[in-house]
């Protein structure tokens, strides 16, 4: 199935990812007291093949974490290696960071950017959706022969802490089902 | 049943901790999972501070909780970064190995009114294990891969063995080819040198003849005679046959002798005969071995003899000693880049003969120090050395009870000190 979005809808969404990434920034700015800029919002349709390429990346780490709801799907962030330990500091983590401690951070930092994120996005919407805990994900194991879609909807953005050089970026990817779940939704925001 | 029952039930039974927490990070309930192992029940515990009751991980627990009220975004806390944030014991008191919980965390914004977060919840699951589950599989496979690299460097050692032993046996193939060829050589060699002789005999009897012949002929005064005979002479250039003919006889000769004395070195190491036992003079052997190696010597190294004379003579193997004053010998050499010395120096005390082998190379390492009487250790490029020279050396001077030492300094040189006792036939018990 292939979700063809109308410029409305595309438009739609994409004001609506602007104010949830805003809360989301905001939300990350407070914890660690450092300016946040922001990218617009990507919205995409990608096939497994183009997924993986997007997200394989040796100069960034990976997590994963799903959510579950009246919308169901996965958040994907990738973080910069550089800076990294600059965020460790803003975020009162002992430093150096051995692997455990980087590990812990990058999935708290994860977690919190993806959270804000998708409720803010949810609340918007009136939909309900929950959170699961994030892991650590390399995308180096993945072969997209194996997924069982053939499409799905990406909204991505992405977070740069300006006086650390460090770069993250949020992609909350949609199951099929709830693509149709979030236009009807859409379509009934815009009526 | 009411809801409030059922829920009540619930929670007292359910495998999971729960503790809910106000701002001020008060616990307003927690279920039996922590009352049971804490011994506080929750009427008890309602109201006392979470941070005050657990001070070891206060610093830990207010940041994550109060990152959920800020953010009102769940927060999670891992067994593997923090194994066990409440010390309770494991849950495998009498089977495990592990003395404490391993747990994961959840801290979830639970009574949430106009986005400001009221209470948290935190919910404590027991991973003990999974924990350890997952960690005797880690174990098992940085073992795995620990045996595995090891399997890997065995194998290229192997590899690296196979190589040298092949070409150990095309060394070996070399030197009985050569023994075979010399062998061979020999005898159309011996018949040319003596018929060169008888020639050289002949030779200078015909010239004397010659010349006898031409005084008769002056002798006569006769002018047609002696216009014949030059004429005769200048037609066959006779004055420089006369010139070249001995000189290209005794180059011959010269030049067999040479074919000669490279046959017998070539037979002398070609292992023939070469373990019996005899007196013999060690100044002999190193001059034969140093003739031996002279192509790789004479470009760029100059040889010093120290050798103290009169010398005993040596009861030995002596082609098996040449065969280690060669392996030094040539070892020097090649240590030599450019120009270079090797001194040979041969004392002897009333017990033993000290033969010293002193190079201006290039040295060897300490770490490759130890290792060089080792069989085919090798620092040399593959095909060049076959790693046995030291080796079979160390185990031809063991056989004559004897001893070898290196001492060396990089870029500066390397000195071996053999030391071979005088024995006597006696002192074999079993002479090979």
């Amino acid at each position: 199935m292939i979700y063809q979005l109308s410029e409305l809808q595309r438009d739609a969404l994409q004001e609506l990812m602007n104010i949830s990434m805003g809360q989301a920034a905001n939300s990350l700015a407070r914890l660690i007291g450092a300016k946040i800029t922001l990218s617009i919002p990507l919205i995409s349709s990608v096939t497994p093949t183009e997924f993986v390429d997007m997200i394989s990346s040796d100069v960034m780490w990976h997590t994963r974490q799903s959510f579950l709801g009246t919308v169901k799907g996965e958040v994907v962030s990738l973080q910069s290696h550089a800076g990294c330990e600059a965020i460790a500091e803003l975020m009162d983590y002992e430093l150096p960071l051995s692997d455990i401690t980087r590990e812990e951070l990058l999935l708290e930092l994860s977690n919190i950017l993806a959270g804000a994120c998708l409720n803010g996005f949810a609340e918007q919407l009136e939909l309900t959706t929950k959170l699961s805990m994030p892991t650590v994900f390399e995308p180096e194991k993945l072969s997209p022969e194996h997924y069982r879609w053939a499409h799905t909807l990406l909204m991505e953005v992405e977070f740069k802490v300006e006086s650390s050089h460090f770069d993250s970026k949020i992609v909350i990817c949609l199951e099929a089902e709830s693509i149709s779940t979030l236009l009807s939704r859409l379509n009934s925001l815009l009526e | 049943m009411t809801t409030l029952a059922v829920l009540e039930n619930l929670t007292a039974k359910l495998p999971l901790g729960v503790c809910v927490l106000n701002e001020q990070l008060e616990i307003e309930y927690w279920n039996d999972f922590f009352a049971d192992r804490l011994n506080i029940s929750c009427d008890q515990v309602k109201g006392q501070n979470l941070l005050t009751l657990f001070p070891n991980e206060a610093k830990y627990l207010k940041k994550k909780i109060n990152s959920v009220f800020v953010l009102n975004n769940a927060s999670f806390s891992y067994w593997e970064h923090r194994p066990h944030v409440f010390l309770f014991s494991s849950s495998r008191p009498i089977t495990g190995e592990e003395t404490l919980m391993y747990q994961n965390i959840e801290f979830i914004p639970l009574h949430v009114s106009n986005n400001v977060v009221k209470t948290v919840c935190m919910i404590v699951q027991d991973v003990t294990e999974l924990a350890s589950y997952y960690q005797g599989k880690k174990q098992l496979s940085e073992e795995l891969a620990q045996e595995h690299s090891a399997l890997l460097a065995l194998n290229t050692k192997l590899e690296a063995a196979q190589n040298q032993l092949l070409q150990a046996d095309k060394m070996a193939a070399i030197g009985q080819l050569a023994a075979g060829v010399a062998h061979e050589i020999n005898n159309p060699i011996g018949f040319i040198h003596s018929n060169l002789q008888s020639l050289q005999d002949y030779s200078t009897k015909l010239l004397n003849l010659i010349s006898f012949y031409e005084k008769v002929v002056n002798k006569t005064q006769n002018k047609t005679f002696m216009a014949l005979q030059q004429e005769m002479q200048d037609r066959s250039q006779y004055s420089f046959l006369r010139e070249d003919m001995p000189e290209l006889i005794n180059e011959s000769i010269t030049g067999i002798d040479r074919v000669t004395d490279i046959i017998k070195n070539l037979k002398v190491f070609s292992h023939v005969d070469s373990s019996e036992w005899q007196h013999a003079n060690i100044i002999e052997g190193i001059e034969n071995t140093l003739k031996i190696a002279n192509s790789q010597l004479k470009y760029n190294v100059e040889v010093h003899r120290e050798f103290q004379q009169p010398l005993p003579a040596l009861f030995c193997q002596p082609m098996q000693l040449n065969q280690v004053f060669l392996n030094l010998i040539v070892n020097s050499a090649q240590a030599i880049d450019g120009k270079g010395h090797i001194y040979i120096k041969v004392s002897a005390s009333s017990t033993a003969l000290v033969i010293e082998i002193k190079d201006t190379g290039c040295g060897i390492s300490e770490s490759a120090q130890r290792k060089i009487f080792e069989p085919f250790y090798t620092t040399k490029p593959v095909g060049q050395g076959t790693g046995l020279g030291l080796s079979l050396s160390y185990s031809i001077v063991q056989k004559h009870k004897g001893s070898i030492v290196v001492s060396s300094e990089l870029d500066v040189g390397t000195t071996f000190i053999i030391t071979l006792p005088l024995l006597t036939p006696g002192d074999l018990e079993t002479p090979s």
